[in-house]
C-alpha cells in the first residue's frame, strides 16, 4: 500500500517538472537552513572538543554584588584566590578547574606582529578539557608551584610563530609582551566560539601577570566543575549554593560594600542564556518574540508557499479521487495517502537538503569565518532535520489533502 | 473596473485567503529587511567624525603593580611622545574608538537630558584623531584649574543639551561633577560607520589619576611592527609588571564592521531566498488559475475583450490582492513607528514601508505578467469549444 502511494507521488513529481522543481526548492531551502542553524547551535552548546565532557560540567562565570538600597550592581568574573577558596573544597565533582577567561595580546617576530590570545590555568585544565597534544605535553601541578615559565601553545600558533613548522615547537622559546616562555606541548586549537577553552598561548597562572594574587573577590577568573556523573549536577550545585550563602554579607571588598552577593555554577546552556537575559524579564520576552517570529518566517512563509501550490493544483488529479471515492475509499485513507505522498516528497527534498547543508558546513568550517570551527551533520542535528521534515510535510500536506478529499465525487468525476 | 476587481476577489475570498496570508508575510520579512538596510545605510552616510588611519590604541595594565602608578603612566607618556615615528599622542578612557567597551551617563542641562557616551582623553586626542571642531576649541591643560571641568560635546549632545542655544561656556550636569562646555565638534561615530551618531562627550583626563590608561597614538605613514615591538619592548621594560596591547584601529573598524554586516548578510541571502521561493510559488499558483478560467477568458474575448485588457484584468487581480495583505501588513508594520520599538528613527520606518510595498507590488506584477500573456493569447473559439 505504502509503496503504492509512493509510487503515485513519484508519477505525479515527474508529470509537471516544474512544478517539482518548485516544491523541492521550497522545501530543501528550508531544511537546509533549518539543518545548517541546528548545526550552528550544535557547535555552540554541544559537547565538542576540547570541552568534551559538557554534558556533565558547571560553568561558574559571574559573580552578581549589590548594596544594600541595590541601587549599584557590580558584575565580573572572580579573583583566583576566591574560587580556590570556594569551588576547590567542594565534595561532590569528580574535579574543577579555574582558569583565565582569553585577553588578546601580541606577539612580535622580525618584522611581523602576531596576534593571539592568552589565558591563565591551573593543570586541572588539561584533564577537565581533552586538548589534542600533538607534541609535548601539559604543565602539570609540579610546574606550576616551581614557578617554571611555560607554555602550551596551538599548532596555529606555531605554525605563525616559527619558521620551520616541520621542525617540533617543544623546548623553545616564545616571547610574549617581552617575557621569554619555554614551549612544552602544542595542542589542536579551540574555537573562538568556546569562550572558556578558546586561547593561542596557555600559561601557568604562576606566570607574570596573571594577577592570580589579588586579595579581592572580582578578577578575570572563571571555573568548570566536573561531575563524576551527570545526575551529580544538582547536588554540586546545592553544594556550592550552600558554600555562598554561608559567606558573610554585608560585607567590605576593595571600596565596594555590598549587601548581597550571588554567585550561580550552571550548565553551560544555561549560563550562557542568563548572561544574554541578564537585561531581565522584559529582554527575555522581546529575544523570545523575535525568535520565534524569525522561525515562523523561515517554515511557516515556505509551507504556506506549498500549500498554495498543492491547493491549485488539486484539480489536476480530480479524475483519480473521483474514481477512488466512488469505489467506496474512506476519506481517512484518501487523507493519509496525501499525507504520506507529501512526506514522501519532503523527505526527497531533506535528501536534497542534507547534501547541500553539508556543503555549505564545509565551506563555513574551511573559510576561515570562525577559525577551527568544526561544525557537524552528527546524529543528533540529523534526527532533529528528519523530525523538522516529518512536521514541514504533514503541515503543508494537511490541508490540501482536506480539501481533496472533500470533493465531491461527481464533480470530480466530470473534471 | 477597479470596484469590479474588489468584488471578484472578495467573492472568492476563501479560497484567496492563503495567497494573501502569503504575500502578507512576505510583505512583513521584506519591512524587516529593509529595515535593517535602510538603517545602516543612513548610519553609513553620516560622516565618521574623525579619521583612524595610522592611529594605534596601546592597552595599558598595571595588573598587581600599585606602586607610583601615576608617575609611571606620565612617565610612558613622555617615552612614547619623544619618539620620531609618533606624530601625536593622547591619553584615554579604556573605550577607544571601534573598541568593545563602552561607557555612557546621563548628562542634564536646565531641564534637557541626553544619554550621553562619555569618554575621557587628555588635551591631544583631537589632534591624534584629526577631529575637526565645528565650534570654540579643544580644552588644554590650562583649562584644569577652572571651577568646572573643561569638555567637548559632540553636535546631537548640543542639540538635545541646549537646543538652538549657544553651547559656549555653559555648564553641564553629568553624575556627580559639573562640566563647562568648551566646544563642539560635528559627529562622533566611536563603533564605526555602521553605528549612529550617539549624543557623545569628551572630559578632560585628570593625568594624576591612576586609572583610564589607554594610549592612541597617531604614527607616521610606513611605521611598521618593528616599531611597534620595540614600543611594546621599551614600556615593558620601565614598567616590568604591567601588560602593554598594542591595536591598530583600522582592525578593531573591520571588527565593528563584522559585528553589523554579518547578520545584514546572512539575514539578506536567507530572506532573498525565502523571497525567490514565495515569487515561484506564486507564479505556479497564477499558471494553474489562470489555465483554469480559459472559459471565462473564452468568453469575455468571445465578447470583444482585447489582448491587453484581458492581462491587465489578471495583473490587476494580482494588485487587488496585494492591496489587501499590504493592507493588513501596514497595520502591523505600522506599529514599529508607533511605538518607536528598537528607538529606530520614524523616517527609518517609513523608508523601509515604502520600500517594501514597492516590492511587494514589483513580485506579484513580475509573476502574473507571464501568465495572463498566457491567458490572452486564447482563441475563443478553442476555449468556448472546451466547455
Amino acid at each position: 500500500m505504502l509503496l503504492n502511494y509512493i509510487k503515485i507521488a513519484w508519477k505525479v513529481l515527474l508529470r509537471h517538472p516544474f512544478y517539482t522543481f518548485i516544491t523541492l526548492f521550497g522545501i530543501s531551502l528550508t531544511l537546509t537552513v533549518l539543518m545548517v542553524l541546528t548545526s550552528f547551535l550544535d557547535h555552540l552548546f554541544g559537547s565538542h572538543y576540547p570541552e568534551v565532557n559538557r554534558d556533565r560540567s558547571l560553568y561558574i562565570q559571574i559573580m552578581i554584588r549589590s548594596d544594600s538600597s541595590r541601587n549599584s550592581r557590580q558584575t565580573s568574573p572572580m579573583s583566583f584566590r576566591f574560587l580556590t577558596e570556594h569551588v576547590r573544597p567542594l565534595k561532590t565533582p569528580e574535579r574543577a578547574t579555574i582558569f583565565s577567561f582569553f585577553n588578546a595580546s601580541n606577539a612580535y617576530v622580525g618584522t611581523r606582529k602576531i596576534k593571539l590570545n592568552t589565558s591563565y590555568t591551573d593543570a586541572e585544565f588539561w584533564r577537565v578539557n581533552q586538548f589534542t597534544f600533538l607534541e609535548g605535553k601539559p604543565y602539570n601541578e609540579q610546574t606550576i608551584s616551581s614557578g617554571e615559565r611555560v607554555a602550551v601553545i596551538t599548532e596555529d600558533f606555531k605554525e605563525q610563530y616559527f619558521p620551520n613548522a616541520e621542525e617540533s615547537a617543544v623546548g623553545k622559546d616564545i616571547d610574549v609582551e617581552n617575557t621569554r616562555y619555554r614551549v612544552i606541548g602544542v595542542v589542536t586549537g579551540s574555537p573562538i566560539t568556546r569562550l572558556f577553552t578558546h586561547a593561542d598561548v596557555y600559561f601557568p597562572y604562576t606566570a607574570p601577570k596573571s594577577n592570580y594574587q589579588r586579595e579581592s573577590m572580582n578578577g578575570q577568573y572563571n571555573a568548570i566543575v566536573l561531575a563524576k556523573h551527570k545526575s551529580d549536577l544538582p547536588a554540586i550545585q546545592a553544594e556550592f549554593q550552600e558554600r555562598i550563602r554561608r559567606l558573610p554579607v554585608p560585607g567590605v571588598d576593595g571600596d565596594f560594600k555590598y549587601a548581597n552577593i550571588n554567585v550561580k555554577s550552571e550548565t553551560y546552556v544555561n549560563n550562557f542564556l542568563s548572561i544574554i537575559l541578564d537585561g531581565g524579564p522584559g529582554l527575555k520576552a522581546a529575544l523570545i518574540g523575535v525568535i520565534s517570529f524569525i522561525l515562523f518566517m523561515l517554515i511557516g512563509l515556505p509551507a504556506i508557499n506549498l500549500v498554495n501550490v498543492n491547493i491549485s493544483r488539486i484539480l489536476e488529479r480530480a479524475s483519480e479521487i473521483g474514481i477512488r471515492k466512488a469505489f467506496g475509499a474512506p476519506v481517512r485513507t484518501l487523507l493519509w495517502q496525501f499525507i504520506i505522498e507529501n512526506i514522501f516528497i519532503t523527505f526527497i527534498g531533506g535528501a536534497i537538503a542534507l547534501v547541500l547543508s553539508f556543503g555549505i558546513i564545509q565551506l563555513i568550517n574551511q573559510s576561515g569565518w570562525i577559525a577551527h570551527a568544526d561544525l557537524t551533520i552528527n546524529l543528533s542535528v540529523f534526527l532533529i532535520s528528519v523530525l523538522v521534515c516529518l512536521l514541514f510535510g504533514f503541515l503543508s500536506g494537511v490541508l490540501p489533502a482536506l480539501r481533496m478529499s472533500k470533493l465531491n465525487i461527481a464533480d470530480a468525476l466530470k473534471a | 473596473m477597479i470596484r469590479h476587481l474588489f468584488k471578484l476577489i472578495w467573492n472568492k475570498k476563501k479560497a484567496h485567503t492563503l495567497l494573501i496570508i502569503e504575500i502578507w508575510a512576505s510583505f512583513l520579512v521584506l519591512f524587516g529587511l529593509s529595515s535593517l538596510i535602510v538603517f545602516n545605510v543612513s548610519n553609513y552616510n553620516q560622516p565618521l567624525g574623525f579619521t583612524y588611519e595610522n592611529v594605534w590604541a596601546i592597552d595599558l595594565r598595571n595588573n598587581q603593580d600599585t606602586v607610583a602608578v601615576t608617575a609611571k603612566m606620565q612617565t610612558i607618556m613622555q617615552r612614547i611622545r619623544s619618539y620620531a615615528e609618533v606624530e601625536s599622542a593622547s591619553r584615554m578612557s579604556s573605550n577607544y574608538p571601534f573598541s568593545a567597551s563602552t561607557m555612557n551617563n546621563n548628562a542634564t542641562h536646565d531641564k534637557a537630558t541626553a544619554m550621553a557616551y562619555l569618554f575621557v582623553a587628555d588635551g591631544d586626542f583631537a589632534k591624534t584623531l584629526q577631529m575637526p571642531l565645528t565650534a570654540g576649541r579643544w580644552y588644554t591643560p590650562a583649562d584644569s584649574i577652572g571651577k568646572f571641568r573643561p569638555v567637548v560635546i559632540n553636535q546631537l549632545a548640543k542639540d538635545e543639551l541646549f537646543g538652538n542655544e549657544d553651547p559656549l561656556g555653559k555648564v553641564i550636569t553629568s553624575g556627580d561633577g559639573q562640566y563647562k562646555v568648551m566646544g563642539v565638534v560635528e559627529t562622533f561615530k566611536s563603533k564605526g560607520e555602521f553605528q549612529g551618531d550617539k549624543p557623545t562627550i569628551f572630559e578632560q583626563l585628570n593625568e594624576n589619576a591612576p586609572w583610564d590608561k589607554t594610549v592612541l597614538i597617531r604614527v607616521k605613514p610606513g611605521t611598521d611592527a618593528v616599531f611597534e615591538a620595540k614600543l611594546v619592548k621599551d614600556i615593558t621594560s620601565m614598567a616590568p609588571e604591567w601588560g602593554a596591547e598594542v591595536t591598530y584601529l583600522t582592525d578593531s573598524r573591520q571588527n565593528q564592521h563584522n559585528l553589523a554586516l554579518v547578520p545584514v548578510t546572512i539575514f539578506l541571502i536567507i530572506c532573498g531566498f525565502l523571497l525567490i521561493n514565495v515569487a515561484l510559488g506564486l507564479f505556479g499558483i497564477l499558471n494553474v488559475s489562470i489555465a483554469r478560467r480559459r472559459g471565462e477568458i473564452g468568453l469575455r474575448r468571445a465578447l470583444g475583450a482585447t489582448e491587453s485588457s484581458i492581462s491587465w484584468h489578471f495583473v490587476g487581480e494580482m494588485w487587488v490582492l496585494a492591496t489587501f495583505a499590504v493592507v493588513l501588513g501596514l497595520i502591523l508594520a505600522g506599529q514599529f513607528p508607533l511605538m518607536n520599538v528598537f528607538d529606530l528613527d520614524t523616517g527609518v520606518y517609513l523608508k523601509a514601508i515604502l520600500i517594501s510595498v514597492v516590492v511587494v507590488y514589483a513580485i506579484v506584477t513580475l509573476c502574473a505578467v507571464y501568465p495572463s500573456r498566457q491567458a490572452a493569447t486564447v482563441q475563443p473559439a478553442v476555449a468556448l469549444h472546451e466547455e
